[in-house]
């Protein structure tokens, strides 16, 4: 019998092996030259967390300072702190959810409106209708405003002028008078993250431009200079991000002039062109227009009305088919030409110069979103089994507005900025499992 | 008119199966010495080991053995703090053997039953290869009525016909959100089958040593018409069409052993086993689905595998006339390459140290019990196809028992 009391003593013993798992050993936490104990991120809706058209709790959530801000939580460093709408009040601003898709396979959105942060509407005397959101008052990391250019940082009157500025700011609506730039720099910090400078070049593509203007190279590098001295007064280290082509991202890249004309030539086969009002030439100052038919290098805006297109309207020639005849054109607002492609690309290329070169004189790491994004855009990016691209939802990395990203697009990004503070300072923040945050939501 | 097509939404091709994942646990007296066995006349075990030596047992046997698996694996992806462990799933390995002939006589004839194949993973479903594979459950029982027939007192030759029957259910995260957030997912099941054969040469020589050659074949193993599940947002359920079904072909390898084994005394046994295993035919893993759209690709994924070798040695002594205690252990080659371990194998290579008891419980009636650690040593590999970057780290406990009547 005594045999069998030692297959029993055995057997328990190798089911304690059995217990036994694989352990790593995780590298000792090493900020290097840089100190995560108060981390702030300056910027404008990306900076934010926006996504599908609006600001919402889930996109801030999932905004990449935060998640840069989790990982350096793993070496050490300190809070971070988000400017979160409430529960009760989840949607923000409202945003656009997919509901579906039409037989064509486009998607079909729609507008959610419930549990909204809205306060009201201000008028302000020579600027206009302000919406207002309920005012955060606490503690901020993430300095993230939607809509603003690094043109506006040193304009006093800002904070009444953006909704998503005057709710971080005490005053009542129309009395705020602190700069961005004072705004942020308040409270002293240890480290920054800053990728302003999107909505200078960016307002002006999104509205075909028409509806704004670039921002001007040398007001950008004074401004930006101005910005990064005041960032590390006191030697704080910091990272910076390059402007993304525009021509990278799939607002520009989803309605192509191609797919309207095939479109229209289903019903109407002798069609042979598109016609859109564009830019006679790559002068930035000359605005002469003409219509002429449309290239594949002209972008069509995603926002763009479709159905538009073939409707009659009226012209000098009579009632004419809209976006078919050089009398009836694509109007301006709907469309980037190739001339203001052009204008738009070379204002950028000037941004990230200054950029580079301002980040270079102060030992600061860069973040090159320009070529990380144009990368994508022509290869792809393979993360975790997942395939990732520039491409209207299915891509995964832009969210349903066509600018912003997705909670998985944030964390990609969160990850290349980790690199560059790593590469730039010897630390070792730990990156950010992408598979676990989400893409566009199907219903 | 923003038309959009579903392309390709990140459906790598699903992989697959067993390498690395050769389970060795084909009778409890080899697994402690070392998976020795192919030189030696241990018991029905033979009809696996060397179906030449079957007609050189000293008596007719039925046995049979279980080897519970505790595969314990941990990945750590490139860059982060995070480890993800394998849940504790159990896999079962087993062996069975009937071994019967007349007594003294110049031929016996067996049937084995085993499980050469197989792989149960789990890396759930939150885990940062989740679009990788969540889990798998790949088992593949051979079936292998045998002869042997003594040539001369010093030499024969067996062979047997090998069926195989193969199970497998796949899991893994499609990367399409529903409205709350949660991935889609899909499954593959299905059942194949394959055929092969096994045979093998043993020898006794004047010098005492006994010498055995064995090869098992190649058994390409198909899978036809598989349940092809996939479980992603109603608005998109129409680029994965269900039912679907799929195809699919697993060839498992060859193995070629050559053993020996040595009695330095009565009551010692050493063998030394080398083996080759034919990996080599493990070029991709495709799947051919039913019904395809732009999105859902038949798909065709590298695996390039090369051949493996192990080495293994071990001893038994017989301490009494009803005791036995066995060691052994071995080394083994990774086959799959850089740049294509997956997380269903995180093949490597790896070293294993076994040992084992056997006890007379009766006349005709033994006991045997033996235990194995493995140690997978560890690999930090990005695979190419998936961009999954990290370590593996994995060990295998292995205890096993089994029960032989012999007349």
């Amino acid at each position: 019998m005594n045999k069998f009391k030692n297959i029993f003593i055995l057997a328990a013993g190798i089911l304690s092996f059995a217990a036994c798992k694989p352990e790593f050993k995780t590298p000792a936490p090493n900020t290097g030259a840089a100190n995560f104990s108060r981390y702030i991120a300056v910027g404008n809706s990306l900076t934010a967390g926006y996504a599908d058209g609006g600001l919402y709790l889930e996109g801030q959530q999932n905004s990449y300072p935060s998640i840069i801000g989790k990982q350096m939580q793993q070496i050490g460093g300190g809070a971070f702190t988000q400017p979160l709408f409430t529960d009760a009040q989840s949607n923000g601003s409202g945003y656009i959810k997919l509901t579906g898709f039409d037989a064509n396979g486009s998607p079909i959105t729609a507008n959610v409106t419930d549990k909204l942060a809205i306060r009201g509407f201000v008028t302000i005397p020579g600027f206009g209708d302000v919406t207002t959101y309920t005012k955060y008052s606490g503690d901020i990391n993430n300095y993230g405003v939607p809509g603003i250019k690094l043109l506006n940082i040193t304009y006093a009157p800002y904070g009444n002028l953006n909704g998503y500025y005057e709710r971080l700011l005490p005053g009542a609506a129309g009395t705020n008078s602190t700069t961005y730039l004072d705004f942020v720099t308040a409270k002293s910090f240890t480290f920054f993250s800053n990728w302003l400078g999107n909505n200078d070049a960016l307002g002006y593509a999104t509205s075909g431009g028409v509806g704004d203007v670039l921002t001007d190279k040398a007001t950008f590098a004074s401004l930006y200079t101005l910005l990064i001295s005041r960032l590390t007064a006191n030697n704080q280290k910091g990272v910076v991000a390059t402007i993304p082509d525009v021509t990278a991202i799939p607002y520009f890249n989803t309605v192509t002039p191609a797919l309207i004309l095939a479109t229209v030539q289903k019903s109407s086969p002798s069609v042979q062109a598109i016609y859109i009002n564009a830019k006679s030439n790559n002068d930035n100052s000359n605005t002469t227009y003409a219509a002429r038919p449309a290239t594949a290098n002209d972008l069509i805006v995603l926002t763009f009305p479709t159905s538009k297109i073939g409707t009659l309207v009226s012209t000098v020639a009579g009632m004419l088919p809209y976006g078919l005849t050089p009398y009836s054109p694509i109007e301006n607002q709907y469309v980037l030409d190739n001339n203001e492609v052009a204008i738009t690309k070379d204002f950028v290329i000037s941004y990230n110069t200054t950029i580079k070169a301002v980040a270079a004189s102060k030992g600061i790491a860069v973040n090159d979103m320009y070529t990380f994004l144009n990368n994508i855009k022509a290869n792809g990016l393979v993360v975790d089994g997942v395939s990732l691209s520039s491409n209207y939802i299915t891509g995964g990395l832009f969210s349903l507005d066509g600018v912003h990203l997705t909670p998985r697009g944030y964390a990609v990004v969160a990850n290349q900025f980790i690199k560059a503070i790593n590469t730039q300072y010897g630390s070792n923040i730990p990156l950010a499992n992408v598979a676990s945050y989400r893409s566009v939501k199907f219903p | 008119m923003r038309k959009l097509l579903l392309l390709m939404i990140a459906f790598l091709p699903v992989i697959a199966c067993a390498q690395g994942f050769q389970v060795n646990l084909a009778g409890q007296k080899q697994i402690g010495m070392g998976h020795t066995g192919t030189g030696l006349l241990q018991d029905g075990a033979s009809i696996y080991f060397n179906p030449g030596a079957m007609a050189m047992l000293p008596e007719n046997y039925i046995q049979a053995g279980m080897s519970p698996l505790f595969f314990k694996s941990a990945f750590n992806p490139s860059g982060t703090n995070d480890v993800y462990h394998n849940a504790d799933k159990l896999a079962t390995p087993f062996s069975g053997y009937a071994v019967f002939g007349p007594k003294s006589s110049w031929w016996k004839l067996g049937l084995g039953v085993y499980t050469p194949f197989g792989g149960l993973t789990n890396w759930g479903n939150s885990w940062e290869g989740k679009y990788v594979l969540e889990s798998l459950d790949l088992k593949a029982i051979y079936f292998q009525p045998t002869l042997s027939i003594k040539l001369a007192d010093f030499i024969s030759i067996g062979g047997g016909f090998v069926y195989n029957r193969a199970s497998v259910n796949l899991t893994r995260a499609i990367p399409l959100a529903d409205a709350t957030g949660a991935d889609g997912q899909a499954q593959l099941t299905g059942n194949g089958k394959g055929y092969g054969w096994n045979a093998g040469v043993f020898i006794k020589t004047e010098a005492g040593i006994t010498i055995g050659i064995d090869y098992r074949s190649k058994v390409n193993t198909t899978i036809n018409s598989g349940n092809a599940i996939f479980k992603v947002p109603a608005s998109v359920q129409a680029n994965f069409p269900q039912p679907n079904t799929f195809t699919s072909g697993i060839p498992l390898p060859s193995t070629t052993t050559l053993g020996f084994g040595f009695y330095p005394s009565k009551q010692w046994t050493l063998a030394l086993d080398a083996n080759l295993v034919g990996w080599h035919v493990y070029k991709a893993l495709a799947f051919d689905y039913a019904s395809n759209t732009s999105t859902l690709q038949d798909t065709y994924s590298p695996r390039l595998y090369r051949d493996a070798f192990s080495v293994r040695g071990g001893a038994e002594y017989k301490a009494a006339d009803k005791f036995a205690i066995r060691a052994g252990g071995g080394y083994a080659s990774a086959a799959a390459p850089d740049g294509y371990v997956t997380p269903e194998v995180p093949d490597a290579n790896r070293y294993y140290l076994t040992g084992g008891l056997g006890y007379k419980i009766a006349n005709r009636l033994d006991v045997d019990i033996s235990f194995e650690f493995e140690h997978l040593f560890s690999r930090t590999q990005t695979n190419i196809e998936s961009q999954l970057a990290g370590t593996f780290r994995s060990d295998v406990y292995i205890p096993g028992l089994s029960l032989s009547y012999h007349w």
